[in-house]
């Protein structure tokens, strides 16, 4: 075991010195935990390395092709590396159209022996990630790029949004075609009355990430400042939901590369390792409306198998497609108890370089996320990823999170009809560390 | 006027927020529309599955309990409780953004004692999460069938009281484009 200093550092117990542990599963009515036990292999030797994020703008008339292809060629100089030794290649976009992740082998001129398509919005860099990493693991490929692109030509939101889904055609976009929107006022105001949240807590949020992002060069609104008082002061969008609630849809590009620990070395790039990572979809099918998600029923364990607390987590991504969001997963991620999450926020300082007045410090969102970047589709499922990974390599620039060394992204997503159904979470550490 | 004047101006009245009558989006799944021909005639049908006893909405080729291919559409009961209420300032779509010019267009999820949640136009302002409420359906200005939730002491046994709560709503007839085109 060549990673001590982990273990030493976590307060919980230390699993066994050895690279199986046991995971242990909750009590549940999740049908995905009726298995019971099981066992899941660690990602040890896995390295991720080379994070690009692109072209971000509120319209563009390029397509998702060209964002998927300028990431991958921005990767590939920045490893220092041949295009054909990219022998894997996962894809995440809405709007490919008529096109697939094999229709790009033919136009990047690529042949990979490994390929995958995840087009699960929130969760889809996650996603990618741990079937890249499984892949790499296994021998089936050497060095998998993982890639989330999107375009956003004119109009091209509300395509998207009317023809979601089956579900979302039938039964909720013919509701005030609200999008979005819609679904996430039924949850937030749900959340509010049923924990006492008010939009104070909401901004505290949304406002410390905004800081981040005046820090943050690619962010859209960068260069905008947002006080509680501007946030409070919105125009309506749906229900409790006002404008600095909502992402603003865009245009981007994210992406980085999965590779082994050796080849990080010898190609001498600054890695981050992957110390657990998870997923469960569709948890508590029997919640009305929806308060939690499926990590209630997977962090416990996998901080187990990562060695570490949500104590050593030095900065959070969670999947901020509404700031209710964003607390569920505080809360569900174990930083508090279920219903906890306002007070948590309003007791901890989010910013990027620990500024705020609060005394607990957790970073979170430090480039800004989706409320302050913008959300360029699928792109923003990986947006947590790269920027943990330019923070734990010490490479984030004029948003470098002091001294990180554990990062913590969760990913969420696909409103099929009244919730989002996916969750993924993986704990990432600096290569050091 | 020249076809090229013509073609600018065609293209120019394709954009839905110059049409002279929006209306609420048409389309639907094949499912969506059986679910529209089987409300016709009835407060409320909903599938049922004939092998496992389940009522199923949103409406699906197989039951989502036993994947049996037993559904059928039987008279439901609306009755059931809001789980949440919103409204909605925004809209993506010309008929409501119309609409919202006159106010905030309430929604809101229910409960139906049957078992299915479904989101609903919600036709009695006053209802709040927990209140009782009843759920029925009627078909909008696009000819689909959408559902309504109202308190639940309104009587919608008759198509005559349905269809004014509908009236009352607008929901029956076109948003006009009141300054012209
Ligand atoms: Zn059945």
């Amino acid at each position: 075991m060549d990673r001590p200093s982990i273990y030493a550092r976590s307060r919980k117990e230390a699993p066994a010195n050895e690279s199986r542990v046991r995971l242990i599963i909750t009590a549940c009515d999740c049908p995905a935990n009726t298995h019971g036990e099981h066992v899941v292999r660690n990602y040890e030797g896995i390295a991720l390395v080379c994070p690009v994020s692109l072209g971000y703008a509120k319209q563009s008339s390029h397509g998702a092709a060209w964002y998927v292809g300028s990431v991958l060629r921005e990767i590939i100089h920045s490893a220092g590396i041949a295009k054909s030794d990219v022998d894997g290649l996962a894809v995440s976009s809405f709007s490919l159209g008529v096109d697939s992740a094999i229709a790009l082998t033919q136009h990047f001129g690529l042949s990979p022996r490994w390929i995958e398509q995840a087009n699960m919005g929130g969760v889809s860099g996650i996603v990618a990630l741990r079937k890249a990493a499984r892949a790499v693991q296994c021998g089936e490929a050497q060095i998998v790029a993982c890639i989330g692109g999107d375009g956003a030509g004119h109009r091209s939101f509300e395509a998207t949004a009317a023809h979601f889904s089956s579900w979302s055609i039938d039964a909720s976009f013919p509701y005030g075609a609200g999008g979005p929107n819609a679904a996430f006022s039924l949850i937030t105001r749900h959340y509010m009355e049923k924990y006492g949240a008010k939009r104070e807590d909401f901004a505290r949020i949304a406002v410390d990430q905004r800081y981040n992002a005046n820090h943050y060069p690619k962010a859209l609104l960068g260069h905008k400042r947002l006080s509680t008082q501007d946030y409070l002061q919105a125009r309506p969008i749906a229900g409790p939901l006002h404008l600095f609630d909502c992402v603003m849809p865009c245009a981007g590009g994210e992406g980085f590369l999965i590779m082994s620990e050796a080849r990080a070395r010898t190609l001498k790039l600054p890695f981050v390792r992957l110390l657990a990572a998870d997923e469960l979809h569709n948890a508590h099918p029997k919640d009305s409306v929806q308060d939690r998600g499926g990590w209630t029923e997977y962090m416990s364990a996998l901080y187990q198998r990562a060695g570490v607390g949500p104590e050593d987590i030095d900065l959070l991504q969670t999947y901020d497609d509404y700031p209710v969001i964003s607390m569920m997963q505080i809360e569900d991620l174990g930083f508090c108890e279920k219903g906890d999450g306002p007070r948590f926020v309003q007791e901890t300082d989010m910013r990027f370089d620990h500024s705020g007045a609060p005394s607990r410090k957790l970073p979170h969102n430090t480039c800004g996320g989706q409320l302050s970047c913008g959300q360029a589709g699928s792109a923003a499922g990986y947006l947590g990823l790269t920027e943990t990974i330019r923070q734990l390599t010490h490479t984030a620039g004029s948003n470098q999170v002091p001294r990180a060394r554990h990062g913590l992204v969760s990913g969420y997503g696909m409103v099929n009809y009244d919730r989002g159904l996916c969750s993924g979470a993986a704990l990432l550490a600096r290569g050091d560390a | 006027m020249n076809l090229k004047e013509k073609m600018q101006r065609r293209l120019k009245l394709s954009r839905p927020s110059l049409r002279a009558r929006a209306r609420p989006p048409k389309h639907r799944t094949t499912l969506g529309a059986q679910f529209t021909a089987a409300n016709l005639s009835t407060a409320l049908a909903l599938q049922h599955c004939k092998s496992c006893g389940h009522t199923q909405y949103p409406p699906t080729e197989l039951c989502g309990i036993c994947l049996e291919d037993q559904l059928i559409y039987q008279p439901a009961d609306g009755a059931g409780v809001i789980l949440a209420k919103t409204e909605l300032h925004h809209s993506l779509w010309e008929y409501f953004k119309r609409r919202l010019r006159q106010g905030s267009w309430p929604l809101c999820s229910v409960a139906l004692n049957s078992g299915p949640e479904v989101i609903a136009h919600l036709g009695s302002d006053h209802l709040k999460a927990g209140d009782p409420a009843r759920v029925f359906s009627h078909t909008d200005a696009s000819q689909q069938a959408v559902l309504i939730a109202v308190d639940a002491n309104v009587d919608v046994s008759y198509p005559e009281a349905r269809r004014e709560i509908v009236s009352a709503m607008n929901l029956d007839i076109p948003a006009i484009k009141e300054d012209g085109l």
